[in-house]
């Protein structure tokens, strides 16, 4: 029987592997195991957004996930969205509409947010707070984050222009 | 943070059905299968439930996965470990189902739809999901197999009361499959009462055959308010067969309330719901049959 193993997967483009409890969660992990403090857990029942990654470009809640089962899994936190020095276009939009307060839930936003926008380059009004209805801001920065979210499409779109 | 449920258990993840049963056929209610394992995570976190073993699904290959159409075209096949999203991007799905889309847009939020699989949620049992109503109104089966057998159910005869299940020690739901009926028009309403990403206070699945204004056969199914989803026979008595119309609807609604007793709960009161299920039984057939059928 099993409750230890070896996981390797990719994080944030980076081979790794480490041992995991089958009992640890994905944001335990991350955050004690990999010292990536920008997912946070929050709610830890899959409400809040804090502690949303990509596994395998898809979003989902770490809080929600074991360890486990990240073997051989293609993951990406909000430590990798930045391309060394230049932030994510996403990043410079919250930071510019100054979408938070105390920023615990900001990452969880942005990783919403970047994902939408790959699906939907000039989402509504409507679309946006539907999307982000699973994300919780317990400073109430909504109106910064819609506007943040505007800003980072207009960003996007005309780096889309500007490419040959 | 360290939480009892989450303490002092095996995972295992069997590739074979063999083996899959001999990890399942212990005994111990507290081995369970594992699908998506977001139910099981929220039981486990709240204490609810403390696994000694947990038996992965994801690597028992394709009598679990894939979603297609069978070769007559009658019928679409679900396997129990497509997530939620999976449904939701599906063109085949959109064609014949797009009740599931419209559903998708109130359930959970996108990283839990990512995840969540149609098995795990058929076989929950809890009576405020949204989906298992939906698949009862679409005259859903499942396909489920176990260490003495395989069997097929209607999606209705998994549910024997709140939380409880027909499936047996060691059974497992392969797949869903849905019948194709290209003449029929189905509609689900969640109705919320505090907030609109809350749990309804009650679900309301609805399809119907429609000939012009006339009611050839239908379906209604109601969740939430319920122990468990529950087909609403006495009010599709009244209407099938008959022309949609004001006298009739009033007839129905009141048969619908009459057949079932609902239950009062801090999303409302019993006297409350009813009054919802009233409203929404009326409504929800006003559309499809406006829908279909344009004055
Ligand atoms: C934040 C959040 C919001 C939610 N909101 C909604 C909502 O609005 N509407 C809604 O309907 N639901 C909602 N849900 C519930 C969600 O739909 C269920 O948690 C999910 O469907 C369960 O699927 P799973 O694959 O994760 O199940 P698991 O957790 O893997 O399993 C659930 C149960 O089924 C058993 N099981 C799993 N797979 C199988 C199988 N193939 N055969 C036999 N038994 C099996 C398990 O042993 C367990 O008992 C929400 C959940 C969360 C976390
Ligand atoms: S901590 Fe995971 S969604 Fe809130
Ligand atoms: S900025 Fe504080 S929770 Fe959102």
């Amino acid at each position: 029987m099993s409750d230890i193993r070896t996981i390797r997967f990719t994080l944030n483009g980076t081979k790794v592997s480490k041992v995991v409890e089958a009992h640890e969660t994905v944001v335990d992990v991350l955050t004690r195991k990999f010292d990536l403090s920008g997912t946070r857990e929050s709610c830890r029942q899959g409400l809040c957004g804090c502690c949303t990654i990509y596994v395998d470009s898809n979003p989902v809640s770490s809080c929600l996930m074991l360890a486990w089962f990240l073997d051989g899994t293609d993951v990406r936190t909000i430590e990798g969205l930045a391309d060394g020095d230049t932030l994510d276009p996403v990043q410079e939009a919250f930071i510019e509409a100054g979408a938070f307060q105390c920023g615990f839930c900001t990452s969880g936003f942005i990783m919403m947010v970047k994902h939408l926008l790959s699906e939907n380059p000039d989402p509504s009004d409507e679309e946006i707070r539907h999307r982000l209805a699973g994300n919780l801001c317990r400073c109430s920065a909504y109106p910064e984050i819609m506007d943040a979210v505007k800003i980072a499409a207009a960003k996007a779109r005309s780096v889309a222009k500007a490419r040959p | 943070m360290e939480v009892a449920g989450l303490r002092g258990f095996d995972i295992v993840e069997p590739s074979s059905l063999e083996e899959a049963f001999g990890l399942l056929g212990t005994g111990d209610p507290a081995v369970r299968p594992m699908g998506g394992g977001t139910a099981l995570m929220l039981m486990m976190k709240s204490e609810l439930f403390k696994p000694t073993r947990l038996v992965s699904l994801r690597k028992l290959g394709e009598p679990f996965h894939g979603l297609g159409e069978s070769a007559d075209g009658k019928w679409v096949r679900i396997g129990a470990l497509n997530t939620f999203s999976m449904l939701d991007h599906s063109p085949l799905m959109k064609s014949h189902f797009p009740i599931i889309s419209r559903t998708m847009n109130t359930l959970a939020n996108l990283r839990v739809r990512n995840v969540a699989s149609v098995g795990g949620n058929l076989a929950h049992g809890d009576p405020h999901l949204d989906l298992p109503p939906v698949w009862m109104a679409l005259d859903g089966e499942v396909r489920i197999v176990g260490p003495s057998g395989e069997r097929v159910s209607a999606v209705a005869d998994l549910y024997k009361g709140y939380y409880e299940t027909t499936l047996e020690e060691g059974e497992l739901i392969t797949e869903l499959r849905v019948p194709v009926k290209p003449d029929w028009k189905s509609s689900y309403t969640k109705v919320t009462t505090r907030a609109a990403h809350d749990w309804p206070a009650i679900g309301l699945a609805i399809s119907v055959q429609l000939s012009g204004r006339q009611i050839q056969d239908l379906r209604i199914v109601l969740s939430a308010a319920l122990d468990k989803p529950t087909r609403l026979t006495a009010a599709e008595t009244v209407l099938r067969g008959r022309d949609i119309g004001e006298a009739l609807l009033r007839e129905a609604a009141d048969a619908a309330t009459e057949e079932v007793e609902l239950e009062t709960d801090n999303r409302g009161s019993q006297e409350y719901k009813t009054h919802l299920l009233r409203i929404y039984v009326t409504r929800a057939l006003q559309d499809l049959v406006s829908e279909a059928a344009p004055k």
